[in-house]
């Protein structure tokens, strides 16, 4: 119950920081940090898939229908909610029956980072290559993805080292 | 019957998976129309509330900002005052043997003033979210303009709120023209830098000048002739080219946008009608 709690408290605060925090801040014109998919990163491991899938997508919608961009983050957000699980197996060696949130403490520090570099870095590709709907723009799609990833990792690592203590 | 249901199971998420993302799609598609519902952007009413509470946050800091511009404003429309004050003194007198003069401007253009209460520069494709809908007299298709120049063209309205497609998005070319020359071109935004947009449409015959000012043509009912859009920055034209490339830098700075104003063109309606009848 606690957790439920916990997650839906995490999905509100995250939504008004990304839309009245971080969707205002555009670093050198086009970097634009999208942290809101640490909710996804956050479910517990053995969140049914379904019910990621149906928690991606209408996190995806709401932070779409303040900025205007219909469908585009629900796009992105399905998508790393569905390679979720095959990621986390392919870092991390987690027993049968422990059910884990992940984070610096339970995955390990190593194996978290490459959790949240692969997750962001897939949502962050997906969701400038909708945006964009096609390749004419490639190099400004690709710094785009390059410098947004990066500062959504930093933000996202720091927020999660701040909380492990 | 057993098989079938096993297999549902099975691949259930996949399946899940694709119809979640076949919505996105639609959604994503949906929105490229030009006439879009007004439900699920930020015409919303929930969304649009939570932005005005954000926006009068922010507009607080603002203020002094805004105070600045109002009294430079100010300071103008007082000396236009004067100006015309002293012109309208040396007619009089001609009134009354030729009464030429002195007659009164058709009201063609009204002014409805707006907050911009959401908007962006850094995506592909921007848009604005104002203050003021269909209550207030907004309609779609209208101009939207600042203090300093073009701002865009009204794309959705609620009874409150309208997004406005700023320049700041391929989806709209401004027909503008140069002051100097009198040649018009659409203006296009190239989907890099907020300060700038493009000219490709001007033969190389034209002269051209840095700095030289561009306005909008006057040519499309939505905005009045003589709006200025932005001025040279740049232009380069190749020796195979037969168009110059032109640099733009935009008189409105979209980024400290705060107050705009929407035309209201009253003679629209006749003006498409007769233009229509024409085609036919």
């Amino acid at each position: 119950m606690l957790i439920v709690l916990q997650n839906i408290f995490r999905f509100v605060l995250l939504v008004l920081f990304q839309v009245l925090v971080l969707n205002n801040i555009q670093f050198l014109g086009y970097i634009n940090p999208y942290i809101y998919i640490l909710f996804i990163l956050s479910l517990p491991y053995q969140t049914p898939r379904w019910f990621t899938l149906i928690l991606a997508f209408l996190i995806g919608l709401t932070i779409d229908t303040f900025s205007n961009t219909m469908g585009m983050h629900a796009f992105a957000s399905v998508m790393v909610a569905f390679l979720r699980t095959g990621i986390i197996k392919l870092f991390t060696a987690i027993e049968e029956g422990n059910n884990p949130i992940p984070s610096f403490h339970t995955f390990g520090v190593s194996a978290y980072i490459k959790y949240v570099v692969a997750m962001v870095v897939i949502h962050h590709a997906t969701l400038f290559i909708m945006e964009a709907f096609s390749f004419s723009n490639f190099w400004i799609m690709s710094l785009k993805i390059i410098m947004s990833s990066t500062l959504t990792i930093l933000l996202i690592l720091g927020l999660q080292s701040l909380k492990t203590k | 019957m057993k098989n079938l249901f096993s297999f549902l199971i099975q691949y259930g998420v996949v399946f899940l998976f694709l119809f979640l993302e076949i919505i996105s799609l639609a959604l994503i598609a949906k929105n490229q129309d030009y006439h879009k519902s007004a439900f699920l952007t930020s015409s919303n009413a929930v969304v649009s509330t939570l932005y005005g509470w954000n926006n009068s946050v922010i507009e607080f800091f603002k203020l002094s900002a805004a105070n600045d511009n109002l009294s430079e404003e100010n300071t103008v429309l007082k000396n236009q005052i004067i100006n015309l004050q002293n012109k309208l003194s040396t007619l009089q007198p001609q009134v009354s043997d030729s009464g030429l003069f002195l007659i009164p401007p058709e009201m063609e253009y009204q002014f409805i003033s707006a907050k911009v209460i959401n908007s962006s520069t850094n995506k592909i494709q921007n848009y604005i979210t104002l203050n003021k809908g269909e209550a207030d007299g907004i309609k779609v298709d209208m101009g939207v303009v600042s203090d300093e120049g073009v701002v865009g063209i009204v794309k959705t309205v609620s009874s409150k709120f309208s997004v406005v497609i700023p320049i700041l998005n391929p989806k709209i070319q401004i027909s503008c023209k140069f002051k100097r020359s009198n040649y018009t071109g659409p203006l296009v935004w190239s989907g890099e830098d907020y300060r700038y947009a493009n000219l490709t449409d001007i033969a190389r015959h034209v002269q051209l000048a840095m700095g030289d000012t561009l306005i909008s043509s006057g040519l499309t009912s939505t905005f009045p002739e003589g709006v200025p859009v932005g001025i040279i920055e740049d232009f380069k034209i190749r020796p195979s080219d037969a168009y110059f490339n032109i640099k733009v830098k935009l008189a409105v700075n979209f980024r400290t946008l705060s107050h705009v104003k929407v035309i209201n063109y009253l003679n629209y309606n006749e003006q498409k009608e007769i233009e229509k009848t024409t085609e036919e």
